[in-house]
């Protein structure tokens, strides 16, 4: 599977990830998290785990098990984490402490390195055994709800370290926090190189015809995602340019509201047939990556984000991204450079306009897209970031470290 | 004796540490810069050039100047700094605060940044290692160059300057001290690390060994015609 990058990542990352291999050979390293599919964490770790097998290092992936109320509060807490205000009495607290201690009973917590990913697991904490644990949150932290912040800061404090993903998500920890931004798999389903014919097939599955511009997003139905804007964008557009929209995402079992915005987004959508909503199913990685080729222009047109990995699997494509300038889209986004950065549904519509004009500036804007993710954003460098944090936290209090 | 004469490429990679702190307007960033870690005042001056950041700036600084708080002036004077200039951190440091303090005293009364787009100042931790690929002549020298990774470039001509002092770079010192090539360490070192992104540094060093190459290349032609 690692000879699979040879050719494609950095050489440099793939050097250090063997060396770092050797160095931590045998070890155990144990990542925790809340859902199996869905979203960015599983399907990176999906592809990560056997890979740090085969650099030598035992990896096992666990994940907790919640009822209802228990997601229904997480689902809250990611919220308020974001920013939005939300009631989270002491009773869900206590539901969250005791869920996780739960599972704490039946997980093997024993491990070298233990990365627990988002607030979901993060009490797990309590139940130690040993190791470096190392708390990954995903989420945009820039301008949380305090006391939810606050909550959760008595559990991180005993974690040895915090990973953010972005340096202004970081906070007043008395742990060391890195930072260490998401990626993609160039090699996976959803992002490996397909066939003009294996697009069309799939856009011929979705009834998606191929004659005008296709401008695409592709996330969960959630109303940070700003659907409602992407639709508003297009339909301005579309007063002076012909094309279709194609609104694209999976469920992901840890969001209980998914379902009420995509209603919401059907009502607005209002029967336009050049608009397309598919709800995909989970593992529809292939339909992904084929809807992101065909599209002239693709839109991340977030209001808040972790990261937002879809707009480095866009640009992975060649494709010129609109994303709105929020989390960790500035990162992937250089503006004018390797797409477009926006603030409201006019800027975004203005920019979609420009690309649908601009045919050239689009591909070369797409292909110095594809080479910032090459260089920035693919697993290769990601798990070459968490060993190197796994092996800066052994080799504490030294800021140059020979290899 | 062949440790000596043989050129070992090395790259850097850096992991980036959050230090919990920020500044809103130039007021706070002038006085987190007098108490931050040497560590991050490095990161933010000497690393700008690993990041692959376009040449409006030449550090951090600048650039939050320049495009978070808009304040053209202050990050004009903030990109002139000479960083090879001083000969440790505090020396630096000092010159950054000099900087501010007048231009405070020309603009008291600066912008702020808007929320989350404060300066955040983050230390690294940074992993050395071989990239596996030797020299021991100008010709292999030259073919290893085309094809490292700029982050190598980084380590060899920019991290050299703090390692080695004086301006002084590992490729220069490496032609000069195992072949005496004077001339060509001295074409090398004249080429501006503040003037060009790595991709085209890279391709000046390539340059300046293609051409003192061929030169070699010439005399041996004109032994052999001679003999």
């Amino acid at each position: 599977m690692f000879d699979q990058y040879i050719g494609i990542s950095p050489k440099s990352d793939l050097i250090l990830l063997q060396t770092l291999g050797e160095r931590l050979h045998n070890r155990t390293f144990l990542h925790i998290n809340s859902t199996r599919e869905g979203g960015g964490v599983a399907e990176i770790l999906q592809r990560m785990i056997p890979m740090l097998g085969e650099l030598g290092i035992q990896t096992r992936w666990e994940v907790i098990e919640g009822d209802a109320k228990f997601f229904d509060m997480t689902k809250k807490v990611h919220n308020a984490i974001q920013g939005n205000f939300e009631d989270i009495t002491q009773d869900m607290w206590q539901h969250h402490y005791e869920i996780n201690k739960k599972n704490a009973g039946k997980l093997d917590l024993e491990a070298d390195a233990v990365l627990i990913h988002d607030p979901q697991p993060v009490p797990l904490v309590e139940f130690k055994k040993g190791g470096i644990w190392l708390w990954r949150c995903h989420i945009d932290v820039s301008s949380p709800q305090q006391e939810v912040c606050d909550y959760l800061n008595q559990y991180c404090r005993q974690y040895d370290a915090a990973i953010f993903s972005v340096a202004k998500f970081a906070r007043a920890l008395p742990i060391d926090e890195f930072i260490v931004p998401p990626s993609i798999d160039p090699v996976s389903e959803k992002n490996k190189d397909l066939t003009s014919e294996e697009v069309s097939e799939i856009l011929e599955k979705f009834q998606i015809t191929s004659d005008r511009p296709i401008i695409v997003q592709v996330s969960r139905f959630d109303r940070f995602k700003d659907p409602i804007g992407v639709i508003k964008a297009y339909r301005l557009v579309r007063k002076y340019n012909d094309c279709i929209l194609v609104l694209a995402g999976s469920p992901a079992t840890d969001d209980p509201e998914g379902e009420k915005v995509l209603d919401e987004v059907r009502e607005y959508a209002a029967n336009d047939p050049d608009i397309y909503i598919l709800l995909l199913p989970p593992f529809s990685d292939r339909d992904i990556n084929a809807l992101q080729r065909a599209a002239t222009v693709i839109l991340q047109k977030s209001l808040r984000e972790g990261f937002g990995l879809t707009v480095s699997e866009a640009m992975w494509k060649g494709k010129p991204v609109i994303g709105g300038a929020v989390g960790g889209i500035p990162l992937q986004i250089i503006h004018g450079v390797t797409g477009f950065l926006v603030y409201s549904v006019e800027g975004a519509a203005f920019r979609i306009r420009q690309l649908l004009n601009n045919p050239l500036m689009a591909g070369e804007m797409g292909e110095k897209a594809r080479e910032h993710v090459r260089k920035n954003f693919l697993i290769t460098r990601q798990m070459r970031d968490y060993l190197s944090v796994w092996y800066a936290m052994e080799n504490k209090g030294r800021s140059v470290l020979e290899l | 004796m062949e440790e000596k004469t043989t050129f070992q490429f090395m790259q850097c990679i850096s992991l980036l540490k959050a230090t919990g702190r920020k500044a809103k307007s130039v007021r706070e960033l002038r006085d987190r810069i007098s108490d931050v870690s040497d560590e991050s005042i490095f990161h933010h001056t000497y690393q700008y050039f690993l990041k692959g950041n376009l040449l409006e700036y030449t550090n951090d600084f600048a650039q939050w100047a320049g495009e978070s708080i808009e304040d053209n002036a202050l990050s004009e004077r903030l990109s002139n700094i000479d960083l090879y200039a001083f000969r440790d951190i505090n020396s630096l440091r000092q010159e950054l605060r000099k900087v501010i303090d007048e231009h405070l005293d020309v603009f008291p009364e600066p912008k702020e940044a808007m929320p989350t787009d404060e300066f955040y100042f983050n230390e690294t931790v940074t992993f050395v290692f071989p990239v596996g690929t030797r020299a021991t002549n100008l010709a292999e020298f030259l073919t290893a160059l085309r094809y490292i990774d700029t982050a190598s470039v980084y380590y060899h001509f920019y991290e050299a300057r703090m390692r080695l002092g004086g301006g002084i770079d590992d490729f220069s010192r490496w032609v000069e001290e195992v072949f005496g090539k004077k001339e060509l360490a001295g074409r090398i070192r004249a080429i501006d690390p503040f003037m060009h992104d790595l991709e085209e540094i890279k391709k000046h060093i390539i340059e300046e060994v293609e051409e003192e190459v061929r030169k070699d290349m010439e005399v041996i032609d004109r032994c052999l015609i001679s003999i």
